[in-house]
């Protein structure tokens, strides 16, 4: 794919890393907003549990299964996710992180999903897992991508996993005889690779591609965050313009061309 | 055994009846139905958008012994196959579960309730709103 020379040499390594790995981690491109972030996600976690403000919002996120039970994991969630998105610095910050790839692999005009997602895997907690799926089996275009932020170290367990696309068609193909997410999980579980990202990188990933989670093994608690980006012109499917997704970049070429009407009157 | 929590909400990314409804208003219509019955409301499984999955469906019935009920967010979200739909039924209520549809305000709690579901789901299939 991408054999032209209008892509500079890093962007065509970039777009093949995408297109045969079904992912890219970079570092990200705004390290300053991502620790602002992860400094605002422990405050707000700090203020529902009633906790003064840690010095060190690393550990406090890492370890927040020693403060907060399952039963109100959620509770916790909610107040951090409703939080972080009622900041008016918070998605344009979310942007920035990956700016640069994103517009390598999507395009630079572009709409943005309207609340940025957050999960928290605490160890050993079954509760919140993510089946195996595609986004597009739930209502997402094919055209869109995914930018997956961790708040802490992420590794095995505590990481996602994604099948490759070098497998996924086939495993997909035998979809349909399988009764359920986990028979499909147990199916494809060889193949499946959990992702490694050091807190201060991002991913972006191809989510027509299968991935989930599962329960975490590794001793600390999982923070996550992710958000869909896709080119605004390119085809919409059940998560709609408008109601899921709001334009961040449109261009006034764009803006022109829909404003344009040819001259009328002609009755010939 | 373990503790049972709540009810699992059931949404879909596939029209019905020629309708479509944004996910996150369908989330919206289930939140208030729990919040009306005081029923605790469980983060909604969506259903895939291929026609004919009940993959997800199925997720939630082996979930079923770990939950109160679930609650779709329409009846019409069922399989169109009776001897399937009537699979489901038996299975919720063996699990000593109930079946709730937001849209429609109906509860499947016993044997007794399923022909109303049934009367809905049939009648629905033949005759025509105009």
């Amino acid at each position: 794919m991408t054999d032209t020379d209008f892509l500079q040499a890093d962007e065509q390594a970039l777009a093949q890393r995408f297109i045969d790995d079904g992912f890219v981690t970079t570092p990200s491109d705004d390290r300053a907003g991502l620790d602002r972030i992860q400094r605002r996600a422990a405050e707000l976690a700090a203020d529902y549990l009633k906790l003064p403000h840690s010095n060190d919002p690393y550990a406090m996120l890492d370890t927040i299964h020693t403060r907060v039970g399952v039963g109100d994991l959620n509770g916790l969630r909610l107040h951090v996710f409703n939080g972080l998105n009622a900041e008016p610095w918070f998605r344009p910050t979310y942007f920035r992180l990956a700016r640069s790839t994103i517009e390598t692999i999507v395009g630079n005009e572009l709409c943005m999903q309207r609340r940025v997602n957050l999960s928290i895997q605490m160890p050993g907690d079954d509760s919140s897992l993510l089946a195996t799926h595609s986004d597009v089996w739930s209502g997402d275009s094919p055209f869109e991508v995914v930018v997956w932020v961790p708040l802490v170290d992420v590794h095995r367990t505590k990481a996602m996993y994604l099948l490759p696309p070098s497998v996924n068609g086939e495993m997909q193909d035998r979809m349909a005889e399988l009764r359920s997410a986990e028979e499909l999980y147990r199916t494809i579980k060889p193949h499946a690779t959990f992702i490694e990202i050091p807190y201060g990188h991002v991913m972006l990933f191809n989510q027509t591609l299968m991935h989930g989670n599962r329960v975490n093994e590794e001793p600390g608690t999982r923070w996550s965050m992710n958000c869909r980006f896709k080119s605004i012109m390119s085809p919409y499917a059940d998560k709609r313009f408008g109601e899921f997704f709001e334009p961040i970049l449109l261009r006034p070429a764009t803006r022109v061309g829909m404003q344009y009407k040819l001259p009328g009157g002609f009755h010939g | 055994m373990a503790e049972r929590t709540g009810h699992r909400g059931y949404i879909g990314a596939r029209p019905l009846n020629g309708s479509r409804t944004p996910q996150h208003v369908q989330n919206i219509v289930i939140r208030d139905y729990a919040r009306r019955k005081n029923l605790q409301y469980l983060l909604s499984a969506a259903e895939h958008t291929m026609p004919g999955s009940y993959m997800v469906l199925e997720d939630i019935l082996d979930e079923l012994p770990q939950l109160l009920g679930l609650i779709l967010y329409s009846i019409f979200m069922l399989p169109p196959d009776e001897a399937r739909r009537r699979e489901i039924y038996d299975r919720v209520l063996r699990e000593g579960c109930d079946l709730h549809a937001a849209v429609e305000e109906i509860t499947l709690a016993s044997r007794k309730d399923i022909q109303t579901i049934e009367d809905i789901l049939l009648v629905n299939k033949y005759a025509t709103i105009l």
